[in-house]
């Protein structure tokens, strides 16, 4: 990484990473106190125009990050192009494989895939930032002897899809049974929301970890759902008494749901089965009042995922929200085999759908209102098998929105030499992490109105990852990756 | 049982219900068996219990319920004389009929009929075959053979060892097709065959890229692809913990679970698997020929191989063979995989949890594990002896957990769909049948072969928070039950029974007439259920539907819900009568009592 690897807790205190913005931090901690304390309050209702969104996009499989976002300053292009051989993406080739970004850190800088020219214009006005070598921690991990000599806790099935999927969405890596952190947000803030059969956290991509809480679960809707096929069909109009057999049936089915059952399995689906029909309601007559966006959004089923998310937003005053977490997973990204040729595919649909959905928000005047992050399994081997990569561990993330700080390079982006290289754990080239998820989460969980005595519930492991006293109020040496305004 | 016996059935119940005087027992009445409690179930090991029970030479029968519930176990779906069968039968002897039930045809033939026609009828001889004959074919054989464990076993294994359609072949019949013969044809063979045939299975190895996969390059920093080492080890044998031949993890001093492997033996796994390619190929490294490349089994080029020694789990070294010989490194390896002792109990417990219930207990488990372990002939991995101990054993076949409140699972939404057809025989004039399946996937997220990812469409050790979490215990087929696949699956039924809508027949080549196919949709034979739809009948057409769809599981209350709800429907017209068995059946689908099987 070209110096000296300092402890973790010393790059903490020392805030070792660009734009830390710590006043700002701080300051915007003590205004989110406020509205935690007001939502310990159940049920207040939120002044009109507080509204604040998470989008969590995961891209399941494992996105080769170190071909999203890749140094090209001499030192660390040529480390970067040995390591990944004939993978890598050239400087200066014509057509471009990188587009420079505007931005120099000590003469530190990047290039993002070729395939993604509006995340490359997004970066350069300030709608987006990277988030660089982030991934799933216990606890710091300072270097490789560290790894290898045991004496640190390592996430539970390291480099395993099924684990570190499901670590990223818990933050929670020593267990395979915890809850996601919107989950356990939602458990926190529920109560912003004035419409108890209203979720806070709403799936495009169906149940999935991050959004399970111990007391909330998700609603899931579709792409293609709307006011008119949302629901179960009702019998045709040419019956004759036609809605009254529609209802009889709708409560039969209402009914048989709200059993009281003795069996576990039963009482599971019938809790969803009622939620969902009451949800299906509130939903209905909410989506009724959907005016068509004029932003436009491509056919991709991403982009159409962000689209029905921009809708259900327009109409949030309908579904009495004030906080909401979104969900929907572009998946695929497992590229074990032709690795250059599935991102150029791929690339530019998560670049035309977050440049869309930027734009919609904007539309929506709650641009400073949403922020929308991707997350996903892990980076991939700098080294090649031939065409692909396999499972590795740190990566690089988006995160985009007004509320965050624009064009930066959040934590810090290690060198990607294979030997010499205190963060590299495998010939293969797997980084050590050198900023958690905890504490990406834990900035987004803040600006979110989490209240910082209650972080630990949401982020279990966070105090791992602060210098000083945890839980009480904000740990004086606490220096945050600083990704908001 | 034909038709006629069972009329006669109904009349024996409907006097014993009125004569009983008992109205609470009018909806729930076992056909046949007027006064047993619904869920009784006596089986061949079980003490005699009523005077129903008849002896044969297998020890006591099962009654009607308890051989329904035994058929959902053992089957994609079956109906009332398959059901009368397996009471006269019992149970074992049922199975071991099974077994000799031969697989009814080739997917890979069919497929290749299929095609046929496609090329003879467009006049073009390099017609691709695409995608749909596979499902065609599928469907066929779901609708047309007899062999309904071997279905049951089949579908099991392919949600353990996964491919699917949503992959860089997904659009080719012919490499979905010689997988599942795979599946069919191991069903009832042996684990260490099915894992062989996977591993060189062309289709697999585009999936988890293990085909053209070179030995290493260190000075091109160039690795074998660890993909398949990687999954094949923590999905189609180990699991990523060490656990007792029980299921149960293996925990060391400090309570935590211990690795079944690290990235270590991964590295020395993924050279393995290097030096696989196409068996048409006179290159190695080069792309699929055509559509039929992937019929027939990987080759082996051992120039391509990684040579050396490789250290594979439990000590076992992988000697440095000269010359190279990278088949017998894969048979070293696939046997070192075969013979850990996680292999047992991590196999039995997802055909068990693909099968029977979603918690087996860790003595249920271990039964099975001890027969994959040994046949009693000293045979490990012999799949009929798994099967035949999963299905026979206590806690399947007795009810005793029926009421327990942890016992049970969610029956998946593709089975739902298939048991329909067979529930109510299904039947086209032709005896030909096509299906793409098309709306079942959009509507429940599941088709054969058709998972998001290798982890299938839902994971094994998914716990749906409320009770089933607070429990610890494991719920898998919730992981895909939402809000929106509720919906869908009851809109399914709606359009399936309602609309009529329930195949999706396309072509096979485009502008092939309909009137080709017209005879080859299946219709659902209710002729015996309209006959049952009089208000003072009701509850024997819910006893029926009860019997055939829930084992008998259904709950007075949820009879009677649906008993209230269909009262005021009109019951003049054909028409209405049919609409009338329509919404029942609608309505014991989507009750949990039906969802959940216990």
């Amino acid at each position: 990484m070209g110096k000296k690897h300092i402890s973790r807790r010393q790059f903490l205190q020392d805030g070792g990473c660009a734009a830390l913005g710590s006043l700002t931090f701080l300051s915007s901690v003590l205004n989110l106190g406020a509205i935690a304390t007001a939502a310990a309050r159940p049920h207040i209702i939120s002044t009109p125009g507080d509204y604040k969104a998470m989008v969590c996009i995961l891209l399941s499989g494992g996105w080769d990050s170190h071909n999203i976002l890749v140094p090209t300053d001499t030192e660390n292009y040529n480390h970067y192009a040995a390591s990944r051989g004939g993978l890598a993406l050239l400087k200066n080739a014509t057509p471009a494989q990188l587009l420079d970004l505007d931005y120099d850190d000590n003469g530190k800088t990047y290039g993002v895939h070729a395939a993604m020219p509006q995340v490359r214009n997004m970066f350069d006005n300030e709608h987006l930032s990277f988030l660089a070598n982030i991934g799933t921690l216990i606890e710091p991990i300072a270097n490789v002897t560290e790894y290898n000599a045991g004496i640190k806790k390592l996430p539970l099935g390291l480099y395993s899809h099924s684990d570190q999927i499901m670590h990223w969405q818990t933050s929670v890596p020593q267990s395979r049974s915890a809850v996601g952190v919107a989950g356990r947000i939602a458990d926190l803030l529920n109560d912003m929301n004035t419409i108890p059969e209203v979720s806070f956290n709403i799936s495009l991509s169906g149940k999935n970890r991050f959004q399970a809480g111990n007391e909330t679960t998700e609603f899931s809707l579709s792409r293609s759902t709307t006011a008119a096929n949302i629901g179960f069909t009702p019998f045709p109009s040419f019956w004759s008494d036609q809605g009254y057999k529609t209802s009889i049936r709708n409560q039969a089915i209402g009914s048989m749901m709200e059993q009281e059952y003795s069996n576990i399995f039963q009482q599971t689906l019938g809790n969803l089965g009622k939620n969902s029909i009451d949800s299906i309601e509130k939903f209905r007559v909410a989506m009724a009042n959907v005016t068509p966006l004029t932003t436009p959004f491509s056919t991709s089923g991403l982009s159409q995922d962000l689209l029905k998310i921009a809708e259900l937003i327009s109409v949030r005053s309908f579904l009495g929200t004030s906080r909401q977490v979104f969900f929907v997973n572009y998946g695929g990204w497992d590229h074990h085999d032709n690795l250059l040729g599935n991102m150029n595919t791929m690339l530019p649909v998560v670049s035309a759908a977050l440049n869309e959905f930027n734009n919609a928000l904007t539309e929506l005047g709650v641009h400073n209102n949403v922020v929308t992050f991707t997350i996903s399994d892990f980076a991939r081997t700098l080294t090649s098998n031939g065409n692909g990569t396999d499972h590795a561990w740190g990566s690089n993330q988006m995160i985009m929105g007004g509320p965050i700080q624009g064009k930066q390079v959040f934590g810090e982006y290690p060198s990607l030499a294979l030997t010499n290289n205190p963060l590299n754990v495998s010939n293969r080239g797997r980084m050590i992490p050198t900023t958690s998820v905890d504490e990406m989460f834990a900035e987004l969980a803040l600006w979110f109105g989490v209240s910082p005595n209650d972080l630990s519930y949401v982020l279990p492991n966070i105090c791992n990852f602060y210098s000083t006293s945890c839980p009480a109020d904000p740990p004086t040496g606490y220096m945050p990756i600083g990704m908001f305004n | 049982m034909n038709d006629q016996k069972i009329r006669k059935y109904f009349l024996l119940v409907l006097g014993v219900v009125w004569f009983s005087g008992v109205s609470a027992q009018r909806d729930t009445v076992t056909l046949g068996y007027g006064g047993l409690p619904v869920n009784m179930t006596v089986s061949s090991s079980t003490p005699p219990g009523n005077p129903q029970n008849t002896m044969n030479q297998n020890g006591f029968l099962p009654n009607k319920n308890a051989a329904s519930r035994f058929l959902q176990h053992a089957s994609l779906g079956h109906n009332l004389t398959e059901i009368d069968q397996v009471t006269q039968m019992g149970y074992e002897s049922w199975v071991d009929s099974q077994f000799v039930v031969p697989k009814s045809f080739s997917i890979l033939q069919k497929i290749r009929d299929y095609h046929k026609i496609i090329k003879d009828s467009t006049a073009n001889p390099a017609a691709t075959v695409g995608s749909r004959p596979w499902r065609y074919a599928w469907w066929q054989y779901f609708m047309s053979s007899p062999d309904l464990l071997r279905q049951r076993v089949a579908l099991a294994l392919s949600e353990i060892c996964v491919i699917s359609e949503n992959s860089a072949f997904g659009g080719n019949a012919y490499a979905m097709g010689p997988y599942y013969d795979i599946l069919l044809d191991h069903a009832f063979g042996n684990y260490k065959d099915l894992l062989r045939d996977i591993t060189y299975n062309p289709a697999m190895s585009v999936y988890l890229t293990h085909l053209n996969n070179p030995k290493s390059n260190p000075a091109t920093n160039t690795y074998p692809d660890e993909n398949y080492a990687r999954e094949i080890m923590q999905l189609f044998t180990l699991g990523t913990v060490l656990l007792n031949n029980d299921g149960t993890e293996i925990l060391d001093n400090e309570g935590r679970p211990i690795d079944a492997y690290d990235n270590d033996d991964i590295l020395e796994f993924s050279k393995i698997f290097t030096g696989l390619t196409w068996a048409d190929r006179t290159q190695f490294g080069r792309g699929a020929l055509n559509d039929t490349s992937y019929i027939p089994d990987l080759v082996m080029w051992n120039s391509f191989h990684e040579p050396g020694v490789k250290n594979l789990l439990n000590g076992f070294q992988v000697p440095n063979r000269v010359p190279v010989d990278g088949v017998a490194d894969i048979n070293d390896a696939l046997q070192n995989l075969f013979d850990h002792p996680n292999t047992p109990p991590f196999v039995c417990k997802r055909l068990i949890q693909r099968m029977v219930t979603s918690n087996p207990s860790p003595a249920y488990v271990n039964d099975v594990a001890n027969v994959f372990i040994n046949n009693g002939s000293g045979i490990r991995g012999d799949m009929k002896a798994v099967i035949k101990a999963i299905l026979l054993h206590q806690e399947a076949k007795g009810c005793e957990n029926c009421d327990v409140p942890v016992y049970g699972m969610l029956r998946e939404p593709m089975v739902r769909y298939f048991q329909i057809h067979k529930a109510f025989n299904a039947f086209s004039t032709s005896g030909n049948y096509r299906n793409d399946l098309s709306n079942l996937v959009v509507l429940t997220g599941q088709r054969p072969l058709a998972s998001p990812s290798v982890f299938n469409f839902f994971q094994s050790d998914f716990q749906p928070i409320g009770p089933i979490a607070d429990a610890d215990l494991f719920g898998p087929e919730f992981q895909i039950t939402n809000a929106q696949t509720i919906q869908g699956f009851v809109n399914g039924l709606y359009r399936w029974l309602f609309d009529g809508d329930i195949s999706d027949e396309f072509g096979l080549y485009t502008g092939e007439p309909s009137a080709n196919y017209s005879n080859q949709i299946a219709n659902l034979d209710l002729s015996m259920e309209v006959s049952l739809t009089n208000n003072d009948q009701l509850h024997i057409l819910l006893d029926r539907l009860n019997l055939i769809l829930a084992n008998g599981s259904l709950s007075e209350a949820t009879l009677l819900t649906i008993k209230t709800v269909l009262e005021q429907f009109p019951n003049v017209s054909t028409t209405e009568k049919r609409q009338k068995v329509t919404l029942a059946i609608y309505l014991v689908m989507t009750s949990p009592d039906y969802q959940i099987k216990r």
